[in-house]
């Protein structure tokens, strides 16, 4: 099917009909979604406990802000994306790919080819 | 006077008469012979001499002639005699008590019956009286001539017509001609033309009824420069008492004139000045106290100028309103008394207009050498000009002080370094401080070092470009605050232009500031959120829309959604966005589904949630709602939906929330989760961290939510 065929992507998106949404998109790659999570404590855990091949962040949970998660990510080596309406980065982050919402599946697609590229 | 001759000749007939008559004339009488021997002499003669007859006979005169006449007498007295003829002689001679005599002899020739020379007879008189008379006259005439003629005075004699007759030295010097040009002119022909008339008229009442008169005039003189003189004129007279002329004492006073005239200007020159400076005098003599005002004094008290310029003291403080008159009077008595001068300021009513004016007086007493004090002299002038200027400087004074104490905004006056001269009350209350922490002190005291360097900077740019600068500027409140000022300020300049201080108007923004952050945050806030209900309506779009599905089923699938979307958000929209009410949200998530038929059971506590969580609850149970429609309790009439919702309470609070129908046809357990069950089981859980179970039972659908209850629940 594609390049992407079977990674493991992590989504954190408290949004439930994005991430909805997104793990149809994933599915549609045939990529493997890890969560979603919703909460910062989730997500933080799912990255933590590892096996994943990339991650696509919303910035923004439920007031909380990601960045942990995405430090951890980085911490272990796994390239992420962050999607967000704010349209940009949280500071210390300004070189990962950003996502703008609302996305098609061909941002997604791109983004994960870019980020493994 | 012959010598004595031998004695005794006979005397003609009628001898003895004669010696009567003789000896009873008060002059001297002597006969003589040829021989020069004296024949008789009278009483007179005998008693001049105070010898006895016999001696007088033949006393020797010439012992007792004056040396100074002696030999003018001889020799006189010899050619008279030998001439035959009636001679006299004059001269002085010592009487018997020693004094000089001055006697007039007349000696004549005798002659006998036929015509024959026999001697002489005189007769002499004492004439001493006449003579020193006549010698006084001389000395006076001699003396008088000499004054005349060296007297700085001129003298000029004129006729009746006024030709001049007689002139002296000096007033040919003075008149500016010559003596030869003079005789035979009058004196009007030199006389300046403006003086004629009035000359003619006091010439010709002198000569007419004999007035002496002095006049000035002026003389054209030859070179026609004119010189003024002083002419004490008067009429001489011939013995008979008919004027014959005019006597002119004539005295130069050009110089005189010149020096009064300059004087006169002088003064006047003064009371120009003094009354163009719009300043009136009085003087009073105190022994009488009468005044004498200048003319704009009674101007300026408005009231009119006597002919003799005279003002009491009392007309002055009529005209001075009544609560400022004693003042003045007190004033005035007290520097007439003690000699204390004063300068006051006081109002008076002009006596014409009514009007009110200002004054200012000084007065002084003028002590002479002697410690009387005579006079009085003061001088006034209108200040009702600098009095009105005044009160409205002090007018505006108040204003400003009004407003700088009463202003919101904040004004700080410094000195060019920045030390605080004044603050107003709005910069205290603004940062906390009483006055006098403030005032004195550097503004480096109130805000950080970058807004120090901020300050200077913008000080600099005034000091070298002038105007005023414009500056947001953090400062320190005395309890550590942090306050936006924002600032405008500008230099004070001085007279030269020079800049002397630093004066800002400022105000505070923190306020305005925190909420333009705000705006700002509610700006980004919105554009995520709008964004974000992007990404759910293609969430939902992508869900509906599947490849599989049938496309009128999945449009009003979407609507419905898209419906239930846009109800929370108004909802929302409605909150600000806040907590909001469970009741509320579940109630308009059910109402386009048959809420308002009774279909639905609602029963739970009064709970609030957040926004987020309430857009996902809202579509959960709208899609449970549109599924019990189209497959469920309400696909039949008699079907009924309760929807209960609890707070459980334990070590955290729970809520729990049931959805059950009943009363609808038999559930069948579907053969595929759809979009509406993923997103009430995994998304509303998701959501609210809980867990969300839908059973499909026989007698009815049922969805059991059970979670943390949501922060914002109060």
């Amino acid at each position: 099917m594609t390049a992407l065929e079977g990674l493991r992507v992590l989504v954190v998106e408290d949004e439930p009909i994005v991430a909805m949404c997104l793990e149809d998109i994933l599915d549609g790659l045939g990529c493997v979604t890890i969560g979603p999570a919703s909460r910062l404590a989730d997500g933080l855990a799912l990255a933590q406990a590892g096996g994943l091949d990339a991650a696509i962040l919303d910035i923004n949970l439920g007031g909380e802000r990601s960045t942990r998660i995405a430090e951890a990510l980085r911490g272990g080596g796994v390239p992420f994306a962050f999607a967000s309406g704010y349209g940009a980065v949280p500071e210390g982050f300004e070189n990962q790919p950003l996502i703008e919402k609302p996305y098609r599946e061909a941002d997604i697609q791109a983004a994960l080819v870019r980020l493994l590229g | 006077m012959a010598p004595p001759e031998a004695p005794i000749e006979t005397l003609p007939t009628g001898e003895d008469e004669f010696r009567l008559i003789a000896d009873s004339a008060p002059v001297a009488v002597w006969v003589t012979r040829l021989n020069r021997q004296r024949s008789f002499v009278n009483r007179a003669y005998v008693e001049f001499l105070g010898v006895p007859y016999d001696e007088a006979l033949v006393f020797d005169w010439r012992a007792i002639i004056h040396p100074e006449d002696a030999m003018r007498l001889l020799q006189e007295s010899i050619a008279g005699e030998a001439s035959l003829e009636t001679f006299s002689l004059e001269g002085r001679y010592r009487r018997h008590d020693g004094e000089w005599r001055w006697l007039n002899s007349t000696s004549s020739p005798r002659r006998d019956a036929e015509g024959r020379h026999i001697g002489f007879i005189g007769v002499a008189h004492d004439v001493t009286e006449a003579k020193e008379a006549e010698l006084a006259l001389r000395d006076r005439e001699a003396q008088l001539s000499a004054y005349i003629s060296q007297s700085t005075a001129g003298f000029a004699q004129v006729d009746l017509d006024g030709r001049f007759t007689l002139v002296n030295d000096r007033f040919c010097e003075i008149a500016g001609w010559h003596r030869d040009d003079l005789m035979g002119r009058t004196m009007l022909s030199i006389t300046h033309p403006d003086d004629i008339k009035r000359n003619t008229g006091l010439f010709e009442r002198a000569v007419a009824v004999g007035e002496p008169y002095t006049h000035e005039k002026r003389y054209i003189r030859k070179d026609d420069g004119i010189v003024w003189v002083n002419n004490s004129v008067s009429v001489i007279r011939r013995p008979d008492g008919e004027p014959f002329g005019v006597l002119a004492v004539t005295l130069d006073v050009t110089k005189r004139r010149e020096d009064e005239a300059s004087l006169r200007k002088g003064e006047e020159t003064l009371r120009l000045a003094i009354e163009g400076a719009g300043m009136a005098t009085w003087e009073l003599d105190l022994p009488t106290m009468t005044g004498q005002w200048s003319p704009n004094r009674f101007d300026l008290l408005g009231l009119p100028r006597t002919p003799d310029l005279r003002g009491t003291v009392d007309d002055w403080l009529e005209r001075i309103v009544t609560d400022d008159r004693e003042m003045a009077r007190t004033a005035f008595e007290r520097c007439v008394a003690k000699g204390k001068p004063y300068t006051i300021e006081y109002r008076i009513r002009r006596a014409d207009t009514g009007e009110e004016r200002w004054l200012q007086s000084h007065g002084s007493r003028v002590d002479y050498a002697d410690e009387r004090a005579t006079r009085f002299v003061g001088i006034s002038f209108d200040v009702t000009e600098r009095k009105h200027a005044e009160e409205e400087l002090r007018e505006s004074e108040t204003r400003y002080r009004t407003m700088f104490e009463q202003a919101n905004d904040f004004i700080v006056t410094m000195t060019l370094d920045q030390i605080i001269t004044s603050v107003n009350p709005a910069v205290l209350g603004s940062l906390g401080y009483a006055e006098h922490e403030v005032v004195g002190r550097w503004i480096g005291d109130f805000m950080d070092e970058d807004q120090v360097a901020l300050s200077l900077a913008a000080l600099q740019r005034k000091l070298s470009e002038g105007g005023s600068t414009r500056l947001t500027i953090n400062v320190r409140a005395k309890d550590g605050r942090e306050l936006i000022w924002e600032t405008n300020s500008r230099l004070g300049l001085d007279d030269q232009g020079r800049p002397t201080s630093l004066q800002a108007i400022g105000r505070d923004m923190t306020e305005a500031k925190r909420a333009e952050a705000h705006q700002k945050l509610l700006i980004d806030e919105l554009n995520h959120r709008v964004k974000n209900t992007l990404a759910i309506v293609q969430g939902i779009v992508q869900q509906t829309f599947k490849a599989d599905a049938n496309p009128r089923a999945a449009r009003a699938a979407f609507e419905g959604r898209l419906s239930a979307l846009s109800e929370a958000h108004n909802l929302l929209t409605r909150e600000f966005w806040g907590p909001v009410s469970m009741a509320r949200i579940i109630d308009d998530a059910v109402a386009p589904h048959g809420g308002d038929a009774g279909r639905f059971e609602l029963e739970g506590p009064d709970l609030t949630i957040a926004p987020k969580t309430a857009i996902s609850l809202a579509l959960a149970i709208h899609e449970l709602a549109t599924n019990a429609v189209k497959h469920g309790a309400l696909s039949v009439p008699e079907g009924r939906v309760a929807i209960q919702w609890a707070k459980a309470s334990g070590n955290e609070p729970r809520l729990s929330l049931i959805w059950s129908e009943h009363g609808g046809p038999p559930v069948k357990t579907p053969s595929k989760r759809g979009f509406g069950t993923r997103m009430i089981e995994r998304g509303l859980a998701a959501e609210l961290g809980g867990s969300v179970k839908i059973e499909f039972a026989p007698e009815g659908l049922k969805c059991v939510v059970e979670a943390p209850l949501p922060e914002a629940t109060a």
